[in-house]
């Protein structure tokens, strides 16, 4: 009796000793796990997050805003007037992408890319890093080339951003964005040309499909027009992500949301908008 | 009693200097046929150990490494439907109970996505000296691991989902 009680606590123990280190002979070489899907969409808001589209992948968004939601029945609360954006954003490396759009009101293109400089590791590095430039050029017609100070370099101006994210827990995730918007022309001599500013935003998912993100901007220097407050709902349905938003700027694209931003969100001057993305994957 | 003890060890150490064979390059690739769209992945990181003397076999790899034509059926997979944050790593511990003419039947309990339900797999497993050959082929059901498919989505997902194993071991020294 006592015999097969050893025995058989010997054979118990040993498979499962013997099993166990078959596991530990695989669970040997430590990769590091990399946090991924800090935010859903490639935006927070208005402004990047650091998400990129992935290799081979090209994303088309459409935004559109309207105006504001105190223009009054007449307006239809600010739907009569809409201004529209469309970018293409592709993923040429998994860590670098590239975007081109175009805002309706303010006839600008932009030009923006993306580049991933580290990832948030589990028990390692804290944050993501990813670094942001932008290009914009405004459009001009034919009879702006008398105007005197006409230069096609004038037409420029830049936005140069470090975009610091950290998933704090699987809904939360906090990012920090400085940002340095430089224009090649500016209105007053008084006008600098580079103004400074320092991104906030966050992401909570409320829902497995659906996140909170929340963005502010505080302009740092020079402070002309007020600084932008956004609110948007992320809404993933398989293909597309569904994004609609609330915010005190119009403009989608980062120099004119930062430092061009004229209303008040106490004063009732809201835009709604949203956006729509679509993924294709050119490159598999 | 003495006996016994001396048995014992001499049995545990001669054990612990059993043959044994490891793979960590092995492939799992998963298969599903909707009306919209086929959903298929492969994980070319799949790692194992067969224990000679004990018939013992382990599977290991990382939900995270499984690889998605499409990247956005990737992020789902990983976020919505596996969980991989919370449950990185599927395993697979077993044993060799039966082989007939190379045709190995492995019983043994698969954990996905932290739950764990025993399964028996027939498959090819052919031994030679210095090498085991898995090749393998099985059905789950997404339900059975508590992976759920919301009503709404763009694409049909499969309640059940085919699985291929093909992994090389190569003898440990």
């Amino acid at each position: 009796m006592k015999k097969t009680i050893i025995l058989s606590i010997y054979f118990c123990s040993f498979s499962v000793k013997a099993q166990d280190n078959l596991l530990n002979l695989l669970s040997q070489d430590n990769e590091p796990i990399y946090i991924t899907y800090l935010f859903k969409g490639t935006k927070v808001v208005n402004g990047q997050s650091v998400e990129l589209p992935s290799k081979g992948v090209l994303q088309f968004t459409i935004q559109h805003r309207f105006g504001t939601l105190n223009s009054g029945f007449y307006n239809l609360y600010g739907l009569d007037n809409s201004q529209v954006r469309l970018g293409f954003d592709y993923g040429i490396k998994d860590f670098l992408a590239v975007g081109l759009g175009r805002s309706s009101t303010t006839k600008t293109i932009d030009a923006n890319s993306k580049l991933r400089i580290k990832r948030q590791i589990k028990d390692g590095f804290p944050v993501t890093i990813v670094a942001n430039f932008a290009t914009y050029v405004k459009q001009w017609q034919y009879t702006d080339n008398q105007l005197d100070n006409f230069l096609f370099t004038n037409q420029l101006s830049f936005a140069h951003q470090l975009l610091i994210a950290r998933k704090i827990n699987r809904d939360l995730t906090l990012q920090i964005s400085p940002t340095l918007i430089h224009y090649n022309l500016v209105e007053t001599l008084d006008e600098p040309n580079d103004k400074f500013s320092l991104g906030l935003g966050g992401r909570y998912k409320i829902a497995k499909r659906i996140t909170v993100n929340i963005e502010y901007f505080h302009q740092l220097n020079d402070k002309i027009n007020n600084n932008v407050l956004s609110f948007g709902f992320d809404i993933e349905t398989g293909g597309h992500v569904f994004q609609l938003h609330l915010s005190n700027s119009a403009a989608m694209f980062e120099r004119a949301f930062i430092h061009e931003t004229n209303g008040n969100w106490l004063d009732g001057d809201i835009y709604f908008g949203f956006n729509i993305s679509r993924v294709f994957t050119l490159n598999k | 009693m003495n006996k016994l003890a001396i048995f014992l060890f001499l049995t545990l150490s001669v054990q612990v200097n059993a043959q044994r064979f490891i793979g960590k390059n092995g492939e799992i690739n998963f298969f599903s046929e909707t009306p919209i769209e086929d959903i298929s992945a492969v994980n070319n990181k799949v790692s194992a150990v067969f224990d000679g003397s004990t018939n013992d076999l382990v599977f290991q790899l990382n939900i995270a490494d499984f690889k998605f034509p499409i990247a956005l059926m990737q992020e789902h997979f990983n976020e919505n439907y596996l969980e991989s944050d919370l449950h990185p790593k599927s395993k697979f511990i077993g044993r060799v109970v039966n082989i007939i003419d190379e045709q190995a039947t492995v019983s043994g309990d698969l954990t996905i996505h932290g739950i764990t339900n025993s399964i028996d797999v027939v498959g090819s497993f052919i031994k030679s000296k210095n090498s085991v050959l898995i090749n393998s082929q099985f059905i789950i059901k997404l339900k059975d691991y508590n992976i759920k498919i919301p009503k709404i989505v763009m694409y049909k997902i499969a309640e059940e989902i085919e699985v291929k194993v093909n992994i090389e071991l190569i003898k440990l020294k």
